[in-house]
């Protein structure tokens, strides 16, 4: 009697070859206002998505009130010449299209998406929004007070409080340091006042408008000429604010939370901006420390040893200035130790040369994630905003792959110790601190805050 | 009307594995899904948190793959992954340029096959969960609200009702005994459905899946427990408190339509006339005009993801200076209007609009960088629930179908205090300054 053994294939599969990827065809042009357009198509869905970005935000009005742009452009999609606020939600449901308006520290944008069909009417929503918007004063109002809610609640939140100290922290007098007002800063808020950064920023030669989705772009081209051919205005002064000092020695600065049951640590130092011929090398670098799942950090303090659920680094590329961060949320007893396992795979990546096979895998991560990124409309919306924005070269997507292929572990050591500053790095805990002081004394001087900023020793 | 037809092909492997396969070559990616049958609703008793803590250790080992190995095997594959637990089912899956789809089906195969792992894994993710458990819900301002709180007060069966991430006493009681009996259990080929989407073909997809998973023997049915509620009589209320946020919240919370009846499909369009953003007449009317509330959102939630009793939920956060009832009086006085008027033509044109655009972008939609992630749970649920994946491309339809009165209608027959659950979210500092 014959039996047929199970055909269990115990071995990993080989990848197999790889196929080519098609880079998205773009149309860039700029209208006779300075306008400047990038065009990409994307037929998945008879849809597309778009954003409408100016290349001015909060830094550069902070001198005024921090989070002006940020409130003007909330305010703005509330009013226009044509449309009462009630109007302007209506249509946009009619178009079947969302739409937001918000800023960062260097942009301010209107992001949208809608349908296909419905594209010109909702563009056309768009051009009244930058430049008709008329600032209703019962709708600043209300906002204004909305806002007065939210940045009481944001001081709850140990994501938050961990961020905007890390903030005033590296940059000082820098109105990077700045991430949001206080209650007094709201309540001082003028309609008037965000109707000026409103006729400063919301210009078209301040702007470039991005759309990716199913359209053909020579039409797309046409229509939008028409629709934001007869817009004026011109290219808002900028400020060079003098460049922040990475602060010096390994400083801990802990934000008290009566109460809280976990700790949440964020340690950071300054970096680079996207510019910056480094930028792809401490990418893998910061990939490989804690960028990733299977990166050192995770492996280490999650995997390992279970102190936390959810620890990572990112890079935070601003216009001007960019920083490196670690963060996780731990519980209260293991601060001291998730301090040190941090520490320690930082000063690793500095001291000894990454091992070519673990290299060879964090190369195939970044490069594959990174075409994965724009197989969707929005993925490769924002992917073109950045290159646009950061003045990158025309070919960054088509080249970005060889480039991370081309490093070797020379070059990971060396962006570590370039960059990987543990000596300098400051570190912010927000928890208890009759749970966790003692611990973080550790790592350095230690000054402690309350939730509201205010000193306490 | 634009229409959007997705190319599917689907077949059930011989041990009772479905296999469905959506080819889409414009980008080299493959993004693949194994979805089980079973969520955190029908978890064991006295484990409550355990359908999650088990989706944990599917990635702490398998029989070739060691602790770690899964991982390391997609990420370096130039790959996403990862996991999640809902209600009615538990998912996994990948992201991954389309030459490594033979590794990522033998890796998802090997732990369908037999799960190797052992107490330091699970000691180990139990202490990870926890830490989930604290950054989501415990130390977050209104953390679990209301998804946590209000199910205890809206459902008197122990399975719609118990805490889905676990009270930690249960997640200390789990042993590798629960774990192996749970997998033995609910993970057989013939309670799964495997979904490769993107960069393969057809026949291609289905032959693979034949190689890797055909041997995988299929188990019994597995036993489900009966989610069905017992018919409710009068509005049920609850308090919980809230720890560090200032201002109070309440939620309420309809239960819902049984899914794909007619009754379904116009409660979707009533939400959508509801809960649809900044046009949507709960914010418009308690955010916008009345501004009694900072934050007024909800719905019903993955409208095609539940296979048992679900609640259309409205969550608000509002100014301490209005009270619990007055700031539910105005919440009412919308509900109110929905019966008495329901939406007007112009109105129902708009909410079809969104509603056609919308879906679309669920079905594109890319989910932490994986794209295709909402066509692949929507083909999972429409299998899983429905052995109908097809309904991907007709289910649009049944919305767009609906009329006024049938809208004005589940207005008035779910729309009561009768059929629904309130949780109020009370600040402990404002009960200390009031004391």
């Amino acid at each position: 009697m014959a039996t047929r053994a199970a055909q269990i294939v115990s071995e990993v599969p080989a990848l197999t070859a790889e196929r080519p990827v098609t880079w998205p065809k773009r149309t860039k042009t700029r209208l006779a206002n300075g306008l400047e357009v990038i065009l990409a198509e994307s037929h998945a869905i008879p849809k597309f998505n778009g954003q409408l970005c100016f290349r001015s935000g909060n830094a550069a009005v902070v001198n005024r009130a921090p989070d002006l742009a940020e409130m003007t452009a909330t305010v703005v999609r509330t009013g226009t010449a044509k449309r009462a606020s009630r109007q302007i939600e209506e249509d946009l449901r009619r178009l079947g299209a969302d739409l937001s308006s918000s800023a960062g520290a260097d942009t301010s944008a209107v992001s949208f998406a809608g349908l296909s069909e419905l594209a010109e009417p909702l563009l056309g929503l768009v051009n009244e929004l930058a430049r008709e918007a008329s600032f209703p004063e019962p709708e600043f109002e209300r906002e204004r007070r909305q806002k007065l809610e939210e940045v009481k609640l944001e001081r709850t939140q140990p994501g938050f409080l961990a961020s905007e100290r890390l903030r005033k922290i590296l940059f000082g007098a820098h109105p990077y340091a700045q991430v949001s007002p206080s209650e007094e800063q709201v309540a001082a808020y003028k309609r008037d006042d965000l109707a000026q950064v409103y006729r400063e920023f919301y210009t078209p030669e301040n702007a470039l408008l991005v759309l990716v989705g199913d359209f053909d772009s020579a039409t797309m081209l046409k229509t939008i000429d028409k629709v934001f051919g007869h817009w004026t205005g011109a290219q808002p002064a900028a400020a060079s604010p003098a460049a922040p000092a990475q602060p010096r020695g390994r400083r801990v600065y802990l934000v008290h939370v009566p109460g809280a049951v976990q700790t949440q640590i964020l340690a950071g130092c300054h970096a680079i901006t996207r510019k910056n011929p480094d930028w792809i090398r401490l990418g893998l670098t910061n990939s490989l420390y804690g960028g990733a799942f299977n990166s050192r950090l995770v492996m280490n303090i999650r995997e390992e040893k279970g102190y936390t659920y959810s620890p990572r680094s990112s890079l935070t590329p601003l216009r001007q200035h960019g920083y490196f961060s670690i963060s996780a949320a731990v519980r209260n007893e293991v601060v001291a130790a998730s301090l040190t396992e941090i520490f320690y795979e930082l000063d690793k990546l500095r001291a000894l040369p990454v091992p070519e096979p673990e290299l060879a895998d964090a190369r195939n991560y970044l490069s594959g994630i990174f075409s994965m990124g724009l197989a969707t409309q929005h993925g490769l919306l924002s992917q073109l905003i950045t290159v646009a924005l950061n003045e990158l070269p025309d070919n960054y997507l088509e080249t970005y792959r060889e480039k991370v292929r081309a490093l070797t572990p020379a070059d990971l050591q060396a962006t570590a110790r370039k960059y990987f500053d543990s000596a300098n790095m400051q570190i912010v805990v927000v928890g208890d601190r009759t749970q966790i002081e003692e611990q973080a004394r550790l790592f350095g001087d230690t000054q402690i805050f309350d939730a509201h900023g205010n000193l306490l020793m | 009307v634009n229409q959007l037809h997705i190319a599917i092909e689907s077949t059930t492997l011989t041990n009772g594995l479905k296999v469905v396969v959506a080819p889409d070559s414009s980008a080299p990616v493959v993004t693949l899904g194994v979805y089980y049958k079973i969520g955190f609703r029908l978890e064991p008793r006295g484990r409550s948190g355990f359908a999650h803590l088990f989706e944990h250790m599917m990635f702490q080992g398998s029989a070739n793959a060691p602790k770690m190995q899964h991982i390391k095997l997609i990420n370096s594959s130039g790959g996403l992954l990862n996991g999640s637990t809902h209600y009615d089912v538990t998912n996994y899956y990948e992201s991954v340029p389309s030459n490594a789809l033979e590794r990522v089906l033998w890796l998802e195969a090997d732990r369908m096959r037999a799960l190797k792992v052992d107490d330091e894994n699970l000691r180990n993710q139990r202490d990870v969960v926890k830490e989930e458990v604290r950054v989501n819900v415990m130390n977050q301002p209104y953390g679990g609200f209301p998804w946590l709180d209000l199910p205890p007060i809206a459902f008197r069966n122990w399975a719609n009702a118990h805490n889905f991430y676990g009270d930690f006493a249960d997640l200390d009681a789990a042993d590798l005994g629960d774990v192996q009996s749970f997998f033995k259990t609910y993970y057989v080929p013939n309670n799964a459905v495997l979904l490769l989407l993107g960069d393969v073909k057809a026949e291609e997809g289905v032959a693979l899946a034949t190689k890797y998973f055909s041997d995988i023997p299929a188990g019994p049915i597995p036993p489900f427990a009966d989610p069905a509620e017992s018919p409710q009589t009068e509005e049920r209320r609850g308090e919980v408190e809230e720890k560090f946020g200032t201002l109070p919240a309440l939620a309420i919370g309809y239960t819902a339509p049984q899914r794909r009846t007619a009754d379904w499909y116009a409660m979707a369009l009533l939400d959508q006339a509801l809960h649809g953003g900044r046009a949507g007449r709960i914010y418009r009317d308690l955010v916008l005009e009345k501004q009694i509330a900072v934050e007024a959102s909800g719905g019903i939630d993955d409208l095609f993801g539940y296979n048992g009793p679900t609640q259309m939920v409205t969550r608000i956060l509002h100014k301490p200076e209005y009270s619990s009832e007055k700031t539910l009086a105005v919440f009412d006085a919308v509900m109110h209007e929905a019966q008495d008027s329901g939406v007007s033509e112009d109105e129902l044109t708009q909410l079809k609009v969104k509603w056609r655009s919308d879906y679309f972008s669920t079905l594109e939609g890319g989910h932490g960088g994986m794209p295709h992630y909402g066509l692949m749970h929507l083909l999972a649920c429409f299998t899983l629930f429905d052995n109908e994946p097809q309904l991907v491309n007709t289910i649009l339809d049944g919305f767009l179908a609906v009329k006024r009165d049938e809208i004005q209608g589940v207005a008035k027959k779910y729309l009561r205090p009768q059929n629904r659950a309130i949780v109020f979210r009370k600040p402990l500092a404002a009960k200390k300054e009031a004391a």
